[in-house]
């Protein structure tokens, strides 16, 4: 009796058949752990929003969006400034962190530097930063041609400024993204197979490692995305009418109406980041 | 086929290409140093320019730095690290945990439906995550009078801790995924065909394939919490000192004037906690990669 | 086994014709790209002029606005009228509608002379004024009119950075309430009050001291921090005044808030409209005609919000305008300041519960609008006012000290 029950403690067989049972329970517990951590302040707010004490349950609050002046365009807006933030960040941060991985290690102190300075300065010192940068330029620049594409950047249409503020602010989060993806794959080896073949760089970089990081990739769009539709400082502080401020002015001084907005633009983020990943899905 | 590509491959490994390697980062660098670079030169030129109150004039000094690291200002800072630091930590376990629970599930729907939500959550703050949580569990809020908790749950240290995990630990989850993704399954058989624990097969595998993502993820978290404010601005006030307010009511206002230069200092000290946390995390990131090469 | 799926697919696209095709397309994009680009650096100079041409105009008849102190200077309201309906636009900023009437204020402009208001970031602060002017200076963008902080408007006319005008009702606003020149004139002021959600609370404070008793546990709120907001810093020197403080000392008022917090009356969030109508903050400390203008639409949601201002800490302050010195709309600019200041624009302050600067000349004319004037919050006595200097110290203290009055 003895030497059989010493059995089960040296295969692990017994063991693996306890694992999965465990290992689902545990999943279980997390996630509905995680599930009350996060849904339960948002049905709270909801609630908020649907039933006051004078009026009952009603919808207004979700009535009174549809019929705010400027909806639209501040979303037009921001979704233009997120599509060309984030063709910006993939096209400066992937050749680099090739670079890096490929043939100038050195470069990785610095690449991780940059990636994590602009998360550490507050939105506002930025901003102040830039407004004084863009103050001084535009007196100190006044007689060159610059000072033309100073005053383009701020234009009101298209502020490229917030591009490329945006760029800043989205590099640590897309940079973490794509590292990650890229240490999963075996870069060099990837790399020198394909230009031995005859590939040339962008061929190497849209055909051979993109396909391959696909869901770093993916991870890095959603982050830029979620931030230029979240972000309010810098926007608002040059004077831009984006999606966020734009929610920010409309709220005015009703409690319902703004709690109902975030909760809005939250869905319709969710909604826009949904169709982004079944798109990329499909392409496969 | 191989002998040619190592023939091929060897000129390349050295010389020449080598130094042509590094313009893959050119254009990366050029937007860092005219996007970032220009404001950080403006700020670091406002923080060391000291106006005298009396004459109105401007010098340079060190003097809004050495006043930046006395009295409220140092708490501030010292606590808006600690406060960064627990909220980094707590959320990269708590968003591992939760990324590696959803993509181990039977269900694939419910990862496309985290990851988005992920996405959405993590750079949601502000007045809007401070309003939900005030509405859960501040002092009216619907927990705490559904379970009878006192007043003051939320507003200190530990309530502004857990809120700020509410954007943390989906952000841990995006950044964490890929990497787990990377562990690949074939790895868990061998470790289990050759006997190991789920926990032997974590500690010897698992984990330091996955140290750097962690310590990647870390740092953004520990950068994210240290630079939110308008969160706590809404939620603890000054009751939770720390700096970003500090910064935020000298330079964008109604009461304080003439305090800038002390903001800028003050952010400049930000930028140094942060390079002493980048000096921390370099080398252990060094460290953890090495044997994955 | 993954690096073979690799090697298939690059092997499958070897085609030379499609590698070629496929590199040209990339590199006609890169080229597209930057035609853009300079195509945006090339057309500045035609978006530009239509700006600098615009900061140098708005002149009527011979007459440059950006000059004019007076309506004089134009030759007659009427012609001042012409000037702003010619330049068709103002660009307001940090006006929120429902602060001190601000909205109908906007509306009525509009409707009385047909130019079109931009408002701007309604939630901006004066230092975010202020910036607005340095920054945008030479753009359409610019802010052309603001109301300020006291401090601010002194400072901004240190700087600079207004233009002196003068608005015809210009004699009856009281000697220390403007700017000798004309940089800077007060507009309307309010006095720290408490309001009071009396639904959900049995009794309602009525002074500082009732703030501490032990019923009101976890309510009492104020509109931020009093080193960002400007009727939080004012709540803090009232309470100061009302614990035997003055105006030359603020220490009193950290030490009553940092009794309030310790006795867990203190609630710490930032009031909202949001958080009044949820019921979490019941008590806020803000100005008078901010808690007022609260009441209507409160009832609306079922709550009773009562406002009432403290006899034992009574501070008043009053807010200022000014004109931006490059004001993309000169005219309109300085028609706005002569319908703040008319009685239309001053009774209309008045309906937003906030007391117009011009409230005892109209009261002796008889311009006033009587049932406004009963709606306002009763106070009792005269207001006097600290100076600067009093202002910059207690600032200072208070900078210094409320971090730790209300931490730990």
């Amino acid at each position: 009796m003895v030497a059989v029950a010493t059995l089960p403690d040296v295969t692990p067989g017994p063991a693996a058949t306890a694992r999965p049972g465990q290992r689902r329970a545990w999943r279980g517990i997390v996630l509905v752990v995680a599930a009350v951590y996060f849904v339960v302040p948002m049905a709270v707010s909801f609630w908020f929003t649907v039933y006051s004490e004078g009026q009952g349950f009603s919808l207004a609050a979700y009535g009174r969006i549809l019929s705010a002046p400027g909806f639209l365009p501040s979303l037009l807006l921001s979704l233009a400034l997120a599509a060309c933030t984030i063709a910006a960040v993939l096209l400066l941060t992937l050749p680099a962190m090739l670079a890096v991985r490929l043939g100038a290690p050195r470069l990785r102190p610095v690449l991780e530097l940059i990636s994590t300075l602009p998360l550490v300065v507050p939105p506002i010192t930025y901003v102040v930063g830039i407004s004084t940068a863009l103050r001084e330029g535009v007196d100190a620049l006044a007689a060159t041609p610059f000072w033309a594409t100073l005053i383009a950047i701020q234009d009101e249409r298209f502020p490229f400024v917030l591009v490329l503020a945006y760029v800043m602010l989205t590099l640590p989060f897309a940079y973490r993204s794509l590292d990650a993806g890229l240490r999963a794959i075996d870069v060099r080896t990837l790399v020198e197979a394909a230009r031995n073949l005859g590939a040339s760089w962008p061929y190497v970089l849209f055909r051979v490692i993109i396909p391959n990081i696909r869901s770093s990739i993916a991870s890095a769009s959603f982050l830029t995305l979620a931030l230029v539709l979240g972000e309010y400082t810098v926007a608002a502080l040059l004077g831009y009418e984006t999606f966020p401020v734009w929610i920010v002015t409309i709220s005015g001084n009703d409690g319902q109406l703004s709690v109902a907005l975030s909760i809005i633009s939250l869905l319709l983020i969710w909604l826009l980041l949904l169709t982004l990943s079944g798109a990329g899905r499909k392409r496969r | 086929m191989t002998v040619p590509a190592v023939t091929a491959a060897a000129p390349r490994g050295g010389g020449r290409p080598r130094s042509k390697n590094w313009l893959g980062a050119l254009p990366l660098l050029v937007v860092t140093a005219v996007a970032f670079g220009i404001p950080a030169l403006t700020l670091l030129a406002g923080a060391f320019t000291v106006k005298d109150p009396a004459t109105k004039v401007s010098s340079f000094g060190t003097a809004n730095l050495s006043r930046s690291l006395q009295g409220p200002y140092l708490n501030a800072l010292l606590s808006s690290v600690q406060l960064s630091a627990v909220v980094a930590v707590a959320a990269a376990v708590a968003g591992t945990f939760l990324a590696q629970a959803v993509i181990t599930s039977r269900f694939t729907a419910l990862r496309e439906a985290v990851l988005t939500f992920s996405g959405v959550l993590s750079n949601f703050g502000g007045v809007p995550l401070a309003f939900i949580w005030i509405a859960t569990l501040g002092n009216s809020g619907v927990i705490t009078t559904a379970l009878g908790l006192g007043p003051g749950v939320l507003y200190n240290f530990w309530g502004l801790a857990l809120v700020y995990m509410y954007f943390s630990v989906p952000l841990m989850v995006l950044v964490v995924t890929p990497a787990l993704d990377g562990l690949r399954p074939q790895w868990r058989e061998a470790a289990q065909n050759n006997g190991a624990t789920t926990w032997q097969f974590w500690r010897y595998v698992g984990i330091p394939v996955l140290t750097p993502a962690l310590l990647g993820g870390v740092v953004l978290l520990f950068g994210g919490a240290f630079a939110a404010y308008a969160t706590a601005y809404a939620m603890v006030g000054s009751t939770v000192p720390l700096v970003t307010l500090q910064i935020a009511e000298a330079l964008t206002g109604d009461v304080l004037i003439g305090y800038e230069n002390v903001a800028l200092a003050l952010s400049l000290d930000m930028i140094v906690v942060a390079l002493l946390v980048m000096a921390v995390y370099l080398p252990l990131q060094k460290r953890s990669s090495r044997w994955l090469r | 086994m993954y690096k073979f799926v690799y090697f298939r697919e690059i092997l499958r696209d070897t085609p030379l014709g499609d590698t070629v095709i496929a590199s040209r397309v990339r590199f006609a994009g890169l080229a597209a790209f930057l035609l853009v680009g300079t195509a945006a650096c090339g057309a500045a100079p035609g978006t530009a002029a239509p700006s600098a041409g615009a900061s140098g105009g708005g002149s009527a008849a011979g007459v440059d606005a950006r000059t004019a102190t007076s309506a004089a200077d134009f030759g007659g309201l009427d012609k001042l009228v012409e000037a702003a309906k010619k330049e068709g636009k103002l660009h307001v900023i940090a006006l929120p509608p429902d602060w001190a009437n601000y909205g109908k204020i906007i509306e009525a402009f509009k409707a009385k002379y047909g130019i079109e208001i931009e408002s701007e970031t309604p939630d901006a602060a004066s230092a975010d004024e202020i910036n607005a002017v340095k920054t945008r200076k030479g753009q359409d963008r610019a802010p052309d009119v603001l109301d300020l902080g006291q401090s601010f408007a002194i400072s901004g006319a240190a700087e600079g950075l207004f233009a002196p005008y003068k608005v015809e009702t210009w004699d009856k606003i009281p000697e220390n309430q403007k700017e000798a020149s004309g940089l800077w004139f007060n507009d309307y002021g309010g006095y720290v009050s408490i309001g009071c959600d009396a639904k959900k609370i049995a009794k309602c404070p009525e002074t500082y001291a009732d703030l501490l008793k032990p019923e009101y546990k976890g309510k009492v709120a104020m509109n931020g921090n009093p080193t960002k907001s400007g009727s939080a810093f004012a709540g803090v020197y009232a309470a100061a005044l009302a614990n035997g403080g003055s105006f030359d000392d603020i220490q009193p008022g950290l030490d009553f808030f940092k009794k309030l917090k310790d006795a867990g009356n203190f609630n710490p969030v930032e009031t909202t409209p949001a958080t009044i109508e949820k019921g979490e903050t019941q008590i806020s400390i803000d100005w008078d005609y901010n808690n007022a203008a609260y009441a209507p639409k409160m009832a609306e949601k079922g709550l009773d919000w009562k406002t009432v201002i403290p006899s034992d800490g009574k501070y008043f302050q009053l807010y200022a305008q000014a004109i931006n010195k490059d004001a993309p709309h000169p005219a309109a600019a300085r028609l706005w300041q002569e319908f703040l200041y008319s009685p239309e624009g001053q009774n209309l302050y008045l309906g937003g519960f906030a007391r117009p600067v011009l409230l005892p000349a109209m009261k002796s004319d008889g311009t006033v609008d009587a049932a406004a004037e009963a709606n306002l919050p009763p106070v009792e006595g005269e207001p006097t006012f600290p100076t600067e200097e009093q202002v910059n110290k207690a600032k200072e203290v208070l900078a210094g000290g409320w971090g730790a009055a209300v931490s730990g």
